[in-house]
Formats: structure tokens, sequence, C-alpha cells
């Protein structure tokens, strides 16, 4: 027998002090590298049963560690190989010698992605699921991780299974119209069959329909803090952070004129930008912050703009805010403590302004429904989504199904304006190919690449 | 007839008459030996050709220079093309043939060939020397030499007819001797063998029909043709009739279910789900409350018709029975009764792309032995067979069509990389490229190929030249001329268009819908000019109308063929490939697929198993040190 396969060990846990450390072995030579790390004449524990062992060093036999023991037979397994979980000790040392002894007994270190491409190569995941397990492990908020935890367990592949098994039928109504011209059955009218594609046609739209938003999930969308010096920015920024504290990491490449942090609001991801204060005639330097604030504000997928409660919108806030493109601004009047009652002093609402509220950093007043009012702006159609209705989190995805969107709906046009019907069918089948892109037949060994790539190792 | 040939073919059927027609016309000294030379080129089932898809073959083995549709037009006594409500991609031309007229054009297009030899003659072995062919051994005793063999032997092996309940009867066709030795012997040299039913139907006294209540079906009256390179000379026509099987047949049916063949436990093999007998239609759709019947023609001096539609394995008295529940029918006599028939097959997953058995070089096999159904199926791998067997006597390169060239080419490769599993026979939604696999380009698209292969006469080469020629000049004369909306607006508000705005060129005109390239022609050129022949233009305008379709499914086609083109070498150690399925390991080790795009086409090949397939390969190419080892199991 050829030796095709080679087994693979990696830390899974995080190195560092912990007090368990999880070191998984992968391969046709999982059971004899534990074997290796066993005393002489210990048999191997029983599969799928977790058994305290007792590791020695393979070459001098000197004890490791003790550990909990479980092993996997080929297929049923996460790789589809025979697989083995050792539960050692955390911290700086056991890990590293276990691994080593591991490397000893015949595994190699594995390469990033290698235990999820290797349970999609052995069909034990479609690309979907793989890519899901990745958002899981990576997900930085809890939205993007209950939209990756769906489509681990398949929602999205067999949404698209489905959808697809649907296009087929609709081909075959048309191969037994083609195909059988004397049959006894008429043959299937023509419109049933563009009502059916019409109907997928909805489908793929109303999937597609959370796309932009479900791709923002996975990068954080970009909230803007802006409006003139001294409006209340930054005391804002501190807040909404500061709340949050446990999940935020300040990114690096923040530049002196504008902080970044990523942060969750109400369970979604943003990130949150603090810029230079707008205003109509700076200096040299402070120009410099303006003309990024303008960039982020360019960029942005919400801008929280500023006021002072007290002062309300002035003229430079409203030249600031026509600059606005796209994105809807949730106009605050900050420092609520201090203004006398609920009417602004300035001027009233802009056409940009999506909504407007009242916050005091100092009181906590608003707060709360600043974060509600920012996450239905951003995220109002993931929301509105039924539980189980997949969210497209990849722009893979997104991509794939626009194409057989696009497919669907010209092929409905040409059958209806009298293209005959087995060219209208090629639309059908570009409809198919798309729609398996995304759950990965046979796609191309770089795609495969790109999509592990983002694994870190031992995953 | 002399003691070695370069190339023999067993059987004179429809696979049979193409391989040796083939094998002669490219130069070789052929013999075809048949028990009956009087039946060369018998239509044993409906006397007609084509239909769906199966008419493109029939298109295609006459542009790869073969018989079928010369003998077609010579004896077709009605012609009808099939599917004219749609689109022009799946047109099916269908002709009903005289079935006495056939085989006299088959035999009188074989005696054109000076290469190719007829001897009437069973043949009991096929002799192997050395792992290769080395001749066959006749019924008589006599060794015949050849360099390779096609076996094209239909039914006839093992063949087992049963009418009614009984056991049933030896035979290869009604009244005709099975061949017992021949399967044997095969099966001697080591091939796997497995059994298909299929069945005819009665045929009747045409003069005991009242036509009065059943249907005239007139053919089309259309100017077509079969065969490309040649104008025979067409018979006068006939009409079919229409009549339907109620509720009358029903209940003689499922009174006598017992007493069928088919559904008495008689018969094992399995038969074609498309094609079934009376007795599978109702019991399989119990609530369809009639079955259509067409009363076909069997010839111009003949009053005798073919019941198709009631093709049945019940006694016959029984045949009779039910016929005369059907209107029109109530006095029927009937002149053969229907049958079913067992024979032998032999598992195509045996065969190469060029036909020829694995394993065996030299012995090639086509037509209904390889499990398919059909007169054109038949026809298609002869043509193949014929050409390879030739081929590979001079030592050259092997001819294999491609899935996006031919319907001949699905055929072949669905039957060696899928199998079989019921009588196989051709559908366009086999095809995957089916807007370029047309009738109206079968000429276009084998013609050079054939040509090149020196396959073609001077004359067929010379009538090739002069078709494409001509197909050219109005692709040209479209692509070029630029019509004015003065001379324009007729032909579209013929066909409810809207009008032009500026000049434009033909062929936009052309893909609106509802316009023909006849119209626009002659819109455009009022004083006449040369006026291109129907073919012709009936080409052009396929190709020009909807060549934003076809160019599409040709993009598709390449885009596949380059995922095809990664190669894979027919000595992979697929079992040492662990990261495949064990299933797809066993399938692909049996198959053995030359490319990854026929290895995905494997039943039980998962698209995961395909893509660790693409790794193992590159794995063992890049394997610098690649040393067996039992370390591991």
């Amino acid at each position: 027998m050829m030796t095709d396969v080679d087994t693979i060990a990696a830390l899974s846990t995080v190195p560092g002090l912990s007090a368990v450390a999880v070191i998984r072995i992968s391969g046709p030579g999982a059971a004899s590298v534990l074997s290796s790390l066993l005393p002489l004449g210990c048999a191997l524990p029983e599969e799928r049963r977790a058994t305290l062992v007792e590791l020695r060093d393979p070459d001098d036999g000197s004890t490791l560690d003790r550990a909990l023991v479980t092993r996997f037979a080929a297929p049923a397994s996460y790789t589809g190989e025979d697989m083995v979980e050792l539960s050692c000790h955390g911290g700086w040392i056991v890990p590293g010698l276990v691994l080593d002894a591991c490397r000893r007994a015949g595994a190699r270190e594995a390469e990033a992605g290698e235990f999820t491409r290797r349970a999609y190569l052995r069909g034990k995941l479609d690309l979907a699921q793989a890519e899901a397990i990745a958002d899981v492990i990576e997900a930085r908020s809890r939205a993007l991780h209950r939209a990756a935890v769906h489509q681990m367990d398949r929602g999205l592949s067999d949404r698209i299974a489905d959808l697809r098994a649907r296009v087929v039928r609709v081909e075959a109504l048309l191969a037994h119209h083609v195909d059988f011209p004397e049959e006894d059955d008429a043959p299937v009218p023509l419109d049933t069959v563009a009502a059916e594609a019409r109907g997928l046609w909805r489908e793929t739209d109303a999937m597609l329909a959370t796309a932009p938003e479900g791709e923002l999930l996975r990068e954080g969308a970009v909230a803007v803090l802006a409006g003139r010096p001294n409006a209340g920015k930054s005391s804002l920024y501190n807040a909404l952070l500061g709340e949050e504290r446990a999940i935020v990491t300040e990114e690096p490449g923040t530049t002196r004129d504008a902080l970044i942090a990523s942060v969750e609001l109400g369970g979604f991801p943003f990130r949150l930008v603090d810029t230079a204060g707008l205003r109509g005639d700076p200096g040299r330097v402070e120009a410099l912050g303006i003309e990024v604030a303008r960039r982020w504000l360019e960029a942005a997928d919400v801008v929280l703009f500023c006021v002072p409660a007290q002062e309300g919108l002035t003229e430079e806030d409203e030249a600031f805010l026509s600059e606005v493109r796209g994105a809807p601004v949730v106009l605050i009047e900050t420092k609520a403590d201090l203004a006398s009652d609920g009417s602004p002093a300035g001027r009233g609402a802009h056409a940009a302004v999506a909504d407007k509220l009242r916050v005091s950093v100092r009181t906590g007043e608003g707060l709360g429904v600043l974060r509600e009012r920012v996450r239905s702006l951003v995220y109002g159609r993931v929301l509105g989504a039924g539980v189980d209705v997949p969210v497209l989190t990849r722009r893979r995805h997104a991509d794939a199904l626009r194409v057989a969107r696009t497919e669907l709906g010209v092929f409905c046009e040409a059958l209806m304006s009298g293209v005959p019907a087995e060219m209208a069918a090629t639309h059908l089948r570009l409809a198919e190919s798309a729609l398996e892109e995304v759950v990965g037949v046979v796609v191309a060994d770089d795609v495969l690449d790109v999509v592990f790539r983002e694994f870190c190792v031992g995953k | 007839m002399r003691s070695r040939y370069d190339v023999i073919v067993v059987g004179g059927g429809h696979a049979g008459a193409e391989a040796a027609a083939a094998s002669a016309r490219a130069g070789v000294r052929t013999l075809l030996l048949t028990p009956d030379l009087g039946r060369v080129g018998q239509m044993s089932c409906n006397p007609a050709v084509g239909g769906v898809a199966k008419g493109v073959v029939a298109r295609e083995v006459d542009a790869l220079g073969g018989v079928m549709g010369r003998a077609t037009d010579a004896s077709r006594i009605q012609f009808r093309m099939l599917n004219r409500s749609k689109g022009p991609a799946v047109w099916g031309p269908r002709a009903q043939c005289d079935r006495a007229m056939y085989p006299v054009a088959v035999r009188a297009i074989l005696d054109e060939l000076p290469m190719l030899d007829l001897f009437q003659e069973m043949v009991d072995d096929v002799l192997i020397d050395g792992g290769r062919v080395a001749g066959v051994r006749t019924r008589g005793g006599m060794n015949l030499e050849a360099g390779a063999v096609v076996v094209t032997t239909g039914t006839f092996l093992r063949g087992r007819i049963h009418i009614g309940g009984e056991a049933g009867l030896s035979a290869g066709r009604a009244g005709e001797a099975p061949s017992v030795a021949l399967a044997e012997g095969l099966e001697r040299a080591g091939l796997k063998v497995a059994r298909f039913k299929t069945g005819t139907p009665p045929r009747i006294d045409g003069r005991t029909v009242d036509f009065s209540r059943t249907e005239r079906q007139d053919g089309d009256e259309m100017e077509y043709r079969f065969a490309a390179y040649c104008d025979e000379v067409i018979p006068a026509q006939r009409p079919c009739w229409i009549t339907w099987a109620g509720d009358g047949l029903k209940q003689v049916v499922r009174a006598n279910l017992r007493r069928s063949a088919l559904y008495g436990g008689e018969i094992a093999g399995r038969g074609p789900r498309y094609c079934p007998s009376i007795e599978d239609k109702i019991v399989r759709f119990p609530d369809a409350p009639r079955h259509q019947v067409f009363l076909e023609p069997e010839g111009l001096r003949t009053t005798e018709l073919y019941v198709n539609g009631l093709s049945t394995s019940l006694p016959a008295d029984t045949q009779l029975e039910f016929l005369r529940t059907v209107p029109g029918l109530e006095d029927v006599m009937m002149t053969k009764v229907g049958y079913a028939i067992e024979y032998d097959y032999f598992p195509p997953h045996q065969l190469r792309h060029t036909l020829e058995v694995r394993g065996v070089p030299g012995l090639f096999f086509a037509g209904q032995i390889n499990g398919t159904t059909g007169y054109e199926e038949a026809a298609g791998q002869g043509i193949v067979a014929g050409i390879n067997a030739a081929l590979k006597v001079r030592g050259e390169d092997p001819f294999v069509l491609e899935r996006d060239q031919a319907y001949i080419g699905v055929l072949i490769d669905d039957l060696v990389t899928r199998g079989v599993d019921e009588p196989y026979r051709l559908f366009t939604s086999r095809a995957e490229f089916r807007l370029l696999l047309r009738q109206d380009n079968a000429h276009r698209r084998l013609g050079p190929l054939a040509r090149d292969r020196g396959l073609l006469t001077d004359e067929q080469g010379v009538r090739l030249a002069d078709r494409l020629e001509a197909e050219d000049r109005v692709l040209v004369w479209f692509e070029e001329t630029v019509v004015t909306p003065e001379v324009a607006a007729p032909v579209l508000a013929d066909a409810g268009s809207s009008e032009l705005s500026e000049p434009t060129r033909a062929i936009e005109l052309l893909r609106r819908p509802r316009v023909g390239a006849a119209d626009v022609l002659r819109a455009a050129r009022p004083e006449g000019g040369d006026v291109p022949r129907a073919d012709v233009l009936a080409t052009v305008e396929v190709e020009l109308k909807y060549s934003g379709y076809v160019a599409r499914e040709r993009a598709r086609a390449d885009r596949l063929r380059s995922q095809a083109d990664f190669a894979l070498s027919r000595d992979l150690p697929y079992e040492g490939f662990r990261t495949l399925s064990f299933e797809a390991r066993e399938k692909l080790a049996q198959v053995r697929p030359g490319t990854l795009a026929q290895a995905g086409r494997i039943p039980g090949v998962s698209p995961a198993d395909l893509q660790n397939l693409v790794l193992e390969v590159r794995r063992l190419a890049g394997a610098t040190s690649f040393v067996p080892s039992g370390a591991d199991g």
C-alpha cells in the first residue's frame, strides 16, 4: 500500500498559560503515533471513550504528562480520517513536549487549516460548512456566530441544494417537453415552467436581501463619529466602548487623526471610528485630520453626527452632512444633561438625517436607545429575517447567488418572449453551476487555498 | 472470399452494415459475415428511422459517410419533422420506411464498396492469439484471419423469444436462430455478460382496418434529405393512422396479465422504461385513460401495418383479443404476433471510447451487444467501431468523437463511462451541448473530420465543400449586408416586430422573433439573385438566429473541456488513493477514465472524490521519491 496521506498533529488551543491544552492528531498513523506515546505494553484506549493515560517520551520513555485521550476511527471523525485527541496540561512546557514527541513518532506539524481541509476533501463538510467553521471560531459578534452556526449546520448548504434540485426539476420539465413529443401526456405548458422558475428567482432574491449586511457581519460595519470640534464625539466613543470593553480590541493602524475600535452593539459587530472635528477654517495640521475624517465618512455604513444639545445644527454642520453619501446619519444631541429642555437651540433636521436622539454620557441617558437605533439602521434586514434563513456572510456566496438569480431571470424572460425552450435552458444550466460553486462541487485548487488560508493552525 | 482480412465484421444489422462500410471506405480489406445475407440492414422492429435526438444521429452517421441516411432517403414512405413547434436545435427528422426497400438499399450501398466482401455464415468463436484478436471461426469450421474483428450481433447472443407465459424459444429474431456458441466463446475470453429484454408489437392486415374510425396523419411537406452527399430517389409517400387504446384493452390486458412473459416471471432481464410494453403501461400508469396507438405502413406494396404502441409478450390469442378492442380494429386480422426477446449484452464499461474491448486488442463491439436500443444508436456505434478497427489495422490514431462534437460522442461516452442499467436510448437531455448538436449542422460538425480521415469519396468531398461554401456565403451576406428601415418594414410588419429606426445589419434583423432568413433575403434582394437551397438557408438561419445562445454554449463546452483536459493516465494506482471513497476507487479502477471530466460522469464518484483525485494525481506527479511502503497497512 502506498503512503499517500501523512499524519498531522497540532495544538488546537491557544499556547500559553492554561489548565488544559488540546492536541489533535489526524491521518492513517494517528493510532500508531498515540501508541508510541503510551507506556510499553499499554493497550490503545477504546474508540470514542475518553481514557486517562500516561504520556511517555517515545525515545527515552520519560513521563511527559497525564492526559485524557479519545480515539476516533475513520470515517467517523472530524477529518474523516483516524484521529486522536489529547487533552494534556497547558502552560509553556507540556504542549510543546507532547507535540515534539508526536513529531518523533511520525506525525508532522499541520499546516494552517489542514484539519478542516482534510474534512472537506473527505466529503465530511462542503465548502460553505468549512467556511462556517472558520467563522464560528473567529466570530467577534454574537450575530456572526449565530449565522455561522446555522451555516455550519448545513443551513446554507441545504438551502442551496434545495434550490439546485428545483432548478434541475425545471430543466426536467423542459426535457419532457423536448424529448417526448408524441407521448400520451401533453407536455407541461411553458408558462407553468416559467412560473416555477420565477418562484426560484424570488427565493434567490430573498436570500440575497441580507447579503450586503451579512458581509458586514464579518468585518464589522463602519460607524463614524463626526461633528465639529468639542461636540462630544470622543466622550461618546469612550462610552460606547467602555460598556462593551470585554470584547473590544484596539486595531492597529489607527492614525493620529482617527481612532478605530471593534465593538459589539446589541450583539452586532461595528468598527467605531472617532474622527477629527470638522470645521470650515482649520489650520494646516487640522486640515489633514479633516481630510481623513472625510474619507471615513465616504466609507461609513452609518454616521453618528454629534452636536451639543444646547447648540443644535449649524450651517457648517449642514455643509458637512451634505457630503455624506449613502450611509444613514443619526443626529446625536450630546450633553443632554446640560440642555435646558427638549428643543435644540440651533437649526432643526437635515435631509440626510435618518434619526435624531439625545444622549448624555454623564447620566447614560439615551445610550441604550442609540445602540438599538444604530443596530437596526445597519442590520435591519438581518434582524428582520427569520431565524432559519441563512445569512450570506461571504462575498463568494453572494456573487454566486447573484449569477444564479440573473440566469433565472433571463431564463424566464427568454422563455416568455418566444426563445425556444432548449435555448432558454442554457440559462438554467448556468444557474446550476453558480449554485454548485457555493458548496464547492469541483472548485479550482487556488479557490481552495484561499478558503483554507483563513484558518490558523490546528483548526 | 479470402482466408485473411484486415477487418472482419460479425453481423449484418445496422451496426454491422455501418462498421463494414466504414472499414472498407477507410481502405482496408473488410469481410462482413452474417447468417442470412438477405437480411443485411433488416429493420427488426419499427420500420422507421430517426426521431428526437435519434434523427440527429442518423444525420451524423451520414455526415461521416455512412449508409443509414442514404438507405433512409431511398426507402422512406413518410417524413415528419418532430418538435417542429419547438426550437430548431431539437428538431427530430423521422422517416417511416418501406421494410422491404430499406435492406435492399443498404445492400446496394455495400455493393458499391470494392474493399468489402460479404459472406453468409454464422460465426461460432472469436479467435484470440497471445491476448489479441486473430480472426474468427465459422459454424462450418473455417478459420478466417483478421487484424481486427467487430462483433455486432444485436439480440442474437443467446436470444430467447417469449410469446405468452411459456418457457420461451431460442431465437435471435422471430424465426431466426440465435448465436449461442459465440456468446459462450466471448464469455470464455473473460468478458462479463448481462441480460436485457425488449419487445415488439403485433403486425396487422391493413385490409381489415376501418380507417374511418382512426385519425389520418400525413407526413410533412418539407424538402428534406437525410443524406448530405447523395440525392437518392425518394419513393411515394404514405400516411400513418392514429387511434387510441382505452378501457376495453385495459380489461383484456389485466385479465391476462399472468399469461404475460413479462409479468409471469419468465423474463428476468431489464427492459427500457421509455419503450414500455402495453402490460407495463397499464400496470405502471393505471390511471391513464387511454394510450396512443400509431398504425404505421410496413411498405408501399404491402397492406401490412405495424401497431406502434402495443408492444407485448402476451399470448397470441390475447393479442388478437386486445387489438379488437381498439377503435378501427374491431375486425382486425393479425399477420405477426408481438413478442418479447431476452438477450445477452456485454456491459459496455468493458470498452474503450474507440469501442475496442479493454484487454483484447483488435476486438470491437458495436450496437445492441453493448446494451443500447435503436437502429440509430447501433449505426452510430457501428461506424465508430468500423473506423477504429480500420485505423487500428493501419496503425493510425484512434477516432473518438467528444460530447460536444456529436450525439454519437455522447452515446459512446455514456456507455463507456456510465455503463447501462436498462437498454440505452439517446435523448437530447443526455447531451450537455445540444444547441451545438443539431440535425441541420451534422455535416458541418463531422464532414470535415470524415474527409480528413479519408472516409469520404472524392465526389462526397466535393459535395461537402460546395455545401459548406454555400453556407459560408450566406453567413457572410447576413453579417455584412445593411438593411434600410424601408426595406425591412414589410418583413418586420409580418413578424409583428417594431420598425427599424436606422439602417441595420441583416443579422440583427434575423435575430428578432419570427423573422426568417428567407424573408430577409427576399426583402433585401428583390431582384432575386442566386437563391440558396432551402437546407443551406435552414442551417444558416439557426446558426445566426441563435448565435448568442450557441456561443454561450460553446463557451461552456470549452470551459468544461479545459477541465476535461486534465488527463488521467490509464494506469493510475487508484487502489492506493486512500483519500477517495472506497466506492470511487473501485469504480475508477474499473472504468479507468482518460480525463477528469469522464471521471466525474461515473456514478458513485462524488465531487469530493474528484477534488481528491486531482490532488492525488498532482501529488503523484510531483513526488520525487515516491516509494511504496507497507508500513501502515
